[in-house]
């Protein structure tokens, strides 16, 4: 519905965007997500046409729109800081749209009333903006932007103005709204656990470049850089040696413990490994627990209380260390000796020359 | 012993109150003292100056100011030519002030330093070039004319307010409104222009004042058909009629005091002058 092909933006120096391809499909939420300077914003404005890309083209719809300009995409976008026209009532800020397109006043004022009863703000029309809160501002600008029906909704960062509670609420809202209408959307966020709340698929971008594109489970469950695991979830790491491999499964030796995992390609024996491991998802064992595959033995370092959970720094032999978080009841001290586990096939393996964050 | 410390205390921020207040009464009628004179002097007859008061009261100074001096007719002048030199002047600070507050120039203090200079070189010294100039492109005596000659200082002051009041504006806003499909010419329009509305207020004003006041340009570019009120009260200086020069002076203030009442009220130009962000 939307393409990025080959774009590249410099200002200067500094590559804002790399040779981005993105290919945004047809009634999906697909989320830019990254940290701040990684290039979402840039993307996102280059498909408004308020950024000019250095190379490559934007494609709305099948019509390369590269050279069309902002006001003639059909695009809609809820802005981070609502952007409203202060001198204007709610009314005429969501009819404003309606009204450029030379709609008569009085289908103008219906439309209106029906986005505006989308959104939950029916009781507001005569009102202006300063009068709003910020959810309801916002709300505004949603409506704002979908009132003429744009061929994609961007929004750009369009939450972190509101307090933390009113995020999740609207969140939902959000979601809710552009579901109902089907509509496709483009939305930029760099808050990971919004992203995986509210997209069909994720991009993940570091320093212009796409890191990574994919539902919200094969981001999480099957990151494909250290940046992308260390970005989404929580992560530890662990280096190691590869022993054998036979079948599909490679034997890793690390801290002093043997772990079989899937094989990577172009895997050989002697070669190093990078092992993620999600700390949620190691098992403390009983100290008398027999030794096997993924067991390893570990000292406790240090132990931080977290309200529903404990973390926990480990000590691994090799000099390694491990995060691992448990329930409360566990309560190690430090310098406690545990045994832990993990789990067959929640071990990954990632490339260890990739680009660390 | 505390007691007493109390006491030196109280009566030396009393005495630092009394000092504050008579500065400023002191102030306040220095600065009133002159006008005070000049109003006077326009009510007064048989006055020359020996008393403290004039003898007798009367308004026929007014009358032959506006029969023989023909104040009607020149103040229907002085305001078109304000008139005209705002609305220039609000050309040039709209042009300017989006170049000025919108974007990136090499050069951007320089060319603002060069534009504000005829406010700080005494407009008699150009004045003679402008006269020569004007007369060549036949602008004399013109209103059109003296109008531009007032733009060269009220334009200035147009440019300030105004790029500051551009500058102010919240650059998403604009953005929202091209996406929601408004070309340039729309967007300025309908967004635009009413959130500039308060500054383009302000720069009128004090555009209008400068060009209302403004003698030394118009000196050199009037003729019999427009003159002005600070050149007329001048010309009557030189007949010798202090008296009716008086009645013209207090003449000339009474509209200024009356815009400045209306701004007092309706708009504090100190505001509006600083830019909007968070104003």
């Amino acid at each position: 519905m939307i393409e990025l092909r080959g774009v590249t933006t410099r200002y200067g120096s500094v590559v804002a965007n790399d040779r981005l391809d993105l290919v945004v499909r047809r009634g999906e939420l697909l989320t830019l997500l990254g940290p701040s300077g990684c290039g979402k914003t840039t993307a996102l404005r280059t498909m408004t046409g308020h950024v000019r890309p250095t190379e490559g083209r934007v494609i709305i719809d099948g019509c390369d729109v590269t050279a069309v300009p902002t006001h003639r995409r059909e695009l809609g976008m809820v802005f981070q800081n609502f952007a409203l026209f202060p001198h204007m009532t709610v009314a005429d800020n969501v009819g404003f749209p309606l009204m450029i397109r030379g709609l008569a006043r009085a289908e103008r004022s219906q439309r209106v009333a029906e986005t505006l009863r989308l959104v939950r703000l029916e009781a507001h029309g005569a009102k202006y903006p300063r009068q709003l809160s910020g959810g309801q501002q916002q709300r505004v600008g949603l409506a704002r932007a979908l009132i003429y029906r744009p061929k994609v909704l961007l929004l750009d960062e369009p939450l972190s103005n509101l307090d933390a509670r009113l995020r999740e609420e609207m969140r939902f809202e959000i979601r809710e709204v552009i579901t109902r209408l089907g509509i496709t959307a483009v939305y930029v966020t760099h808050d990971q656990e919004e992203a995986l709340a509210l997209s069909d698929r994720i991009a993940i971008m570091h320093r212009g470049r796409l890191a990574q594109l994919g539902s919200p489970e094969e981001v999480y469950g099957r990151p494909a850089s250290r940046f992308v695991a260390e970005f989404v979830g929580l992560s530890t790491f662990l280096e190691g040696r590869i022993e054998r491999v036979e079948g599909g499964q490679m034997v890793v030796a690390v801290a002093g413990g043997r772990l079989a995992v899937p094989a990577r390609p172009g895997a050989a024996a002697g070669q190093p490994a990078l092992l993620l491991v999600r700390p949620n998802e190691i098992e403390l064992l009983p100290a008398d627990a027999p030794p096997g595959d993924g067991v390893l033995d570990a000292v406790v370092e240090a132990g931080t209380y977290l309200g529903d959970r404990m973390d926990y720094r480990l000590g691994l032999p090799g000099g390694l260390r491990l995060r691992l978080q448990a329930g409360v009841a566990t309560r190690l001290r430090p310098g406690a000796a545990v045994r832990l586990r993990i789990p067959h096939g929640r071990a990954l393996v990632l490339n260890p020359s990739d680009d660390a964050a | 012993m505390r007691e007493a410390a109390r006491a030196y205390g109280q009566a030396f921020r009393e005495a630092r109150t009394l000092l504050a207040y008579t500065l400023l009464v002191s102030l306040t009628l220095f600065i009133l003292a002159p006008f005070a004179m000049i109003a006077l002097r326009s009510v007064g007859r048989g006055w020359f100056g020996k008393r403290w008061l004039p003898p007798e009261l009367t308004l026929e100074w007014y009358r032959w100011a506006v029969e023989v001096g023909n104040i009607p007719e020149v103040l229907k002048n002085t305001v078109i030519i304000g008139g005209l030199a705002v609305l220039i002047s609000t050309a040039i600070g709209l042009t300017a002030g989006w170049a000025f507050g919108r974007c990136r120039l090499p050069g951007k203090e320089l060319l603002m330093a060069l534009l504000l200079l005829p406010l700080m070189i005494p407009p008699i010294t150009y004045a003679l070039g402008v006269a020569r100039l004007f007369y060549a492109l036949h602008l004399v005596d013109t209103h059109v004319g003296v109008a531009l000659a007032h733009v060269a200082v009220c334009a200035p002051y147009a440019i300030m307010v105004l790029s500051a009041s551009i500058e102010g504006l919240d650059e998403r806003v604009l953005e929202a409104a091209s996406v929601c499909g408004a070309g340039p010419g729309r967007r300025f329009l309908h967004v635009v222009l009413p959130l500039l509305l308060p500054g383009i207020v302000a720069s009128a004003i004090f555009t209008f004042t400068h060009s209302y006041n403004e003698f030394t340009l118009t000196l050199l570019t009037y003729g019999p058909h427009t003159v002005t009120l600070p050149v007329r009260t001048y010309l009557a200086v030189g007949d010798g009629y202090w008296e009716i020069t008086s009645a013209m002076a207090v003449l000339m203030v009474i509209p200024s005091l009356l815009i400045l009442a209306v701004v007092q009220r309706r708009a504090r130009p100190e505001r509006l002058v600083g830019g909007f962000k968070g104003a």
